[in-house]
């Protein structure tokens, strides 16, 4: 009975996506095949679609989207990578690590990776370019940083694996064998996000300079100028407040992460409209806009994997999975690597979101059994999927970086490569490691 | 002008909606920081307008082409074959809103409890979940807009994605001139 | 067959515990057997009503107060201070009156109430000083579930109260965002509440009733013998959860003592509590329940002075 229903519901799920159905709906009737094949009433479909999007929490998504798209419009993003860039010293590639460090800043207000990549590539790539950098490196070390918007919180992908993670307890057995596990909670992880995503930035710091120096990218001329700096720190102050408002609001348990985008979304009228005077009623209507479908197409696809999820559950078909993974091996390490290379593997093919919200009620039940805790699981997991921003077929950040230096994606993937094999490796160390995610969650009390 | 504006009735829907519970929210944050005053009804009533503004986004999400779909495999085709290929795809799309659509309307007007209310605003629970089969109607009827666009007058659709991109190159000509 | 159970909090509560005693009743005297899906992994409380309504699903576990909404006179056990002791909430759910309960249940909703599981009162716990009087409660950020019954009757006593998602509570408790919050004292220990707070104060504004329903359209389907089964199973179990809650409730009271929470009772007797919370809330669900004779009835029949 169980193999015969995962047979249906994954095999018509993959022909359906096969034949270029949007992914919602090859979950949606995949989902829908299966309840009439086992005699079940889809009606539960109607509650699913309205309890699934319904919920507080989940608000936090179309707030931090609309949170970036403001800020954009008001200027804060620019001047919080002039500030990045005031920054780029005489040392060797002294600018693309100004780009590492603008993706940083940037991330710290942006939820999204292609939003990152797009803030900081339209004025970082020209100006590295204007200082010789070749084009295809520029446009690579950008959209390989890029993902890192992803990791420093806010993260929208973060949001949605608490979402997905929020309803699943960790089974009974587990429990016994393991001990409690801590629980999930969007602050949590936004918080344990912290030290992962420095670890991968000096990562592709690393990299990054030991390709300057073979390349013989030269820091810029005038070196570091203090008055430079201090100019355009006085000039960001407001930008530079909007990742403490986001992050201190957060971490101080002043508000919760919906709350905090809130928050962050009047603190940028207010810069934009009056301090700034960059925001337009044109610009507004447009993030408002943008708001709406990406939100509307993400939740369309939260309501079907909910139900696909329902489906597993129901016919205990994740507890299958663990046991069959177990009996294959129960070393950990073993286990981390194949989890990593598999989401690196899904990670090429798909939207991020959506793979979040499939993989979750599968992965998280087979990681619970082995004793991981939740949260670490849910960071290796947003940094995995962080590297297929940059990888082909599908690389969101590829495009971006693409259509700002107008250099094929084919030549830019091979250029990041070497930044996803250091990405990687510092994935495995987040992995192996877990006390570099779980430490500064702890420090804060959770 | 009355058509564009009922072409355009999601994205004027959503907008109303997102700005109110935002607004509302902001409230909620304002007076419980400042006064210690909650109001027990924004919780829920913020929580059913972003549900709302979700399934109307989906079918504006519809309307602009712009729901994901893995297309990797397409990579060598020509455009013309991808179209036909998906439009073939979006059939399942119609079936599957088609049968959402019934279920929705039968569970909303026959099978949900007559009592049922919202706990702090005292509103029938039909009422709220009549989204439902409206935002899924709305959505089949832009999907066989999209195709009819795509197909019979020919429009190139524009992923939603991609604009994005073209304004960034702008944005960027314009930076370096 | 293998039925699935709906419930809806984790493994260690009372609702576990209702459903475990359920099964193996069931198992001893039918061929049937049933699993729990702990935790919501069938959906919300108050979607597994409409499920079981429609027959896609067969059991569930559950607050009353998600019950309510489907059937209104059920409220009748919510009422504040209708409930004053363990003793009464069992004479309630298992006398004439639990019995009318059942069948307008049935009647409104298409679910048949078949066993009860008692999780004791709603105490209050915070993290500033202990309370004794109403008075007490003026300077604390309180937590409630978004119910209109809870709400009103923490006005009731001058206070509004902080709607905020269970999913948030812990954390918002720890951060200092809601100073208190009221639950029976299982899920407080169970929720490792002693962490957050410091002190708790026995109120008794509201018992905790967590029914067990099955699909009535599961049930009719049911031969003649299994149903009689499914009924005296429930009856078992009902009787298994108050001993059960008898058991638990000392032993917790003590650990949590033991880890340094400070246990107070309210002044008085709680006295002002009451009053205030009964003439304020009760007036305004008469309607709801049916009638301010289905609360005199319930009063009668636990031996307490009709109200006007
Ligand atoms: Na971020
Ligand atoms: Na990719």
């Amino acid at each position: 009975m169980e193999t015969e229903i995962v047979s249906i519901l994954f095999g018509s799920f993959l022909i359906l996506l096969l034949i270029g159905a949007p992914i919602t709906v090859a979950l949606g009737v995949s989902s829908l095949i299966s309840f009439l094949y086992l005699g079940d009433n889809p009606i539960k479909f109607v509650q699913i679609a309205f309890t699934s999007v319904g919920s507080f929490p989940l608000m936090a998504l179309p707030a931090f989207i609309l949170a970036g798209a403001l800020m954009e419009a008001a200027g804060i993003s620019k001047r919080l990578i002039n500030v990045a860039e005031s920054l780029a010293g005489p040392f060797t590639g002294g600018i693309s690590a100004a780009t590492v460090m603008a993706c940083l800043f940037f991330g710290a207000i942006s939820g999204s990776g292609p939003a990152t990549t797009a803030a900081v590539g339209m004025l970082m790539i020209p100006a590295m370019i204007d200082r010789g950098y070749e084009r295809g490196y520029a446009s690579a070390i950008t959209a390989s940083s890029g993902g890192l918007g992803i990791i420093i919180p806010p993260s929208i992908p973060m949001v949605i694996f608490g979402i997905a993670a929020l309803g699943m307890a960790p089974p009974p057995e587990a429990v016994e064998k393991f001990g409690t596990f801590s629980s999930v909670s969007i602050s949590k992880l936004f918080i344990a996000g912290f030290v992962p995503a420095f670890l991968i930035a000096t990562s592709l710091l690393i990299m990054n300079y030991l390709l300057s120096k073979k390349r013989g990218y030269k820091g810029v001329a005038e070196g570091w100028s203090a008055k430079n700096i201090g100019c355009e720190m006085y000039r960001g102050f407001w930008s530079l407040m909007a990742p403490l408002v986001i992050l201190g609001g957060i971490y101080s348990g002043f508000f919760t992460p919906t709350e905090a985008a809130i928050v962050a979304i009047f603190y940028t009228l207010v810069v934009g409209a009056f301090i700034y005077r960059e925001l337009t009623w044109a610009s507004l209507f447009q993030s408002l806009e943008a708001t709406t479908w990406l939100t509307g197409r993400v939740l369309l696809i939260l309501f079907t994997a909910t139900v696909f999820g329902r489906l597993l559950v129901e016919n205990q078909i994740p507890a299958i999975i663990a046991e069959s993974m177990l009996s294959f091996t129960e070393n950990l390490y073993v286990i981390w690597a194949l989890i990593i290379f598999f989401l690196l593997f899904v990670g090429m093919f798909m939207e991020t979101l959506a793979t979040i919200l499939i993989l979750v009620p599968v992965m998280l039940p087979v990681a619970y059994s082995v004793g991981i805790d939740p949260i670490h699981f849910g960071v290796v997991m947003v940094c995995t999927l962080g590297i297929g921003f940059q990888t082909p077929p599908l690389g969101e950040n590829l495009f971006i970086a693409s259509g700002i230096s107008n250099i094929s994606i084919e030549q830019i993937s091979i250029r990041a490569l070497p930044f996803a094999a250091v990405n990687t490796i510092a994935i495995f160390v987040i992995a192996f490691f877990p006390e570099l995610s779980l430490w500064l969650p702890r420090v804060f009390g959770y | 002008m009355f058509w564009k504006f009922l072409d355009n009735i999601e994205s004027v829907i959503c907008r109303v909606l997102l700005s109110g519970f935002v607004i509302l929210l902001f409230v909620q944050i304002v007076s419980r920081e400042a006064f210690g005053y909650s109001f027990s009804w924004i919780e829920e009533l913020s929580v059913y307008m972003f549900v709302w503004f979700v399934y109307f986004g989906a079918s504006y999400a519809a309307k602009m082409s712009a729901h994901n779909r893995v297309t990797f495999q397409f990579k060598f085709l020509p455009d013309h074959y991808i179209k036909y290929i998906e439009a073939f795809a979006d059939l399942f799309w119609i079936f599957f809103n088609v049968c959402f659509l019934y279920l929705s309307y039968d569970f909303v007007f026959n099978k949900m409890n007559k009592f049922w209310k919202s706990q702090t605003l005292g509103i029938e629970m039909k009422y709220i979940y009549m989204v439902l089969p409206i935002a899924f109607a709305l959505m089949t009827i832009r999907i066989l807009q999209v195709n009819y666009r795509k197909l019979i007058k020919g429009e190139n659709i524009a992923d939603p994605d991609q604009i994005d991109l073209d304004e960034i190159k702008a944005a960027t000509d314009a930076a370096k001139s | 067959k293998n039925f699935k159970i709906a419930v809806g909090d984790g493994a260690g509560g009372t609702q576990e515990a209702l459903g475990k005693a359920f099964i193996a009743e069931l198992e001893k005297n039918t061929d049937h057997t049933a699993s729990l899906f702990l935790n919501g992994q069938l959906g919300s409380e108050q979607d597994t009503v409409n499920e079981a309504a429609i027959g896609t699903l067969d059991f569930s576990i559950l607050a009353i107060n998600n019950v309510t909404p489907f059937s209104p006179t059920v409220g009748t056990l919510t009422l504040p201070y209708m409930i004053l002791s363990l003793e009464d909430a069992e004479t309630l759910t298992q006398g004439p009156i639990g019995q009318e309960l059942v069948e307008n249940t049935l009647r409104d909703s298409g679910v048949r109430i078949i066993g009860w599981a008692y999780s004791g009162f709603r105490v209050l716990t915070n993290s500033k000083h202990p309370v004794k009087s109403v008075a007490d409660l003026s300077d604390l950020v309180i937590r409630t579930p978004k119910n209109a019954i809870m709400i009103a009757t923490y006005q009731s006593w001058g206070v509004n109260p902080t709607p905020m998602a269970w999913s948030e509570t812990f954390a918002g408790l720890q951060t200092k965002v809601v100073d208190a919050q009221d639950n029976p004292y299982i899920t407080n220990y169970a929720m490792k509440f002693d962490e957050v707070q410091s002190y708790i104060t026995n109120l008794r504004y509201l018992f905790s009733i967590e029914p067990l329903i099955v699909s009535e359209a599961v049930f009719s389907g049911m031969s003649a013998d299994d149903q009689a089964a499914v009924l005296a199973a429930g009856q078992a179990a009902t009787t298994f959860s108050a001993q059960y809650l008898r058991d638990q409730e000392s032993t917790i009271k003590a650990t949590l003592q033991e880890r340094g929470m400070e246990i107070v009772d309210p002044e008085n007797n709680e006295e002002e509590f009451i009053s205030l919370a009964t003439e304020a809330v009760w007036p305004q669900f008469y309607e709801s329940v049916g009638g301010i004779e289905k609360v005199n009835a319930a009063l009668a029949a636990i031996g307490r002075d009709p109200v006007k």
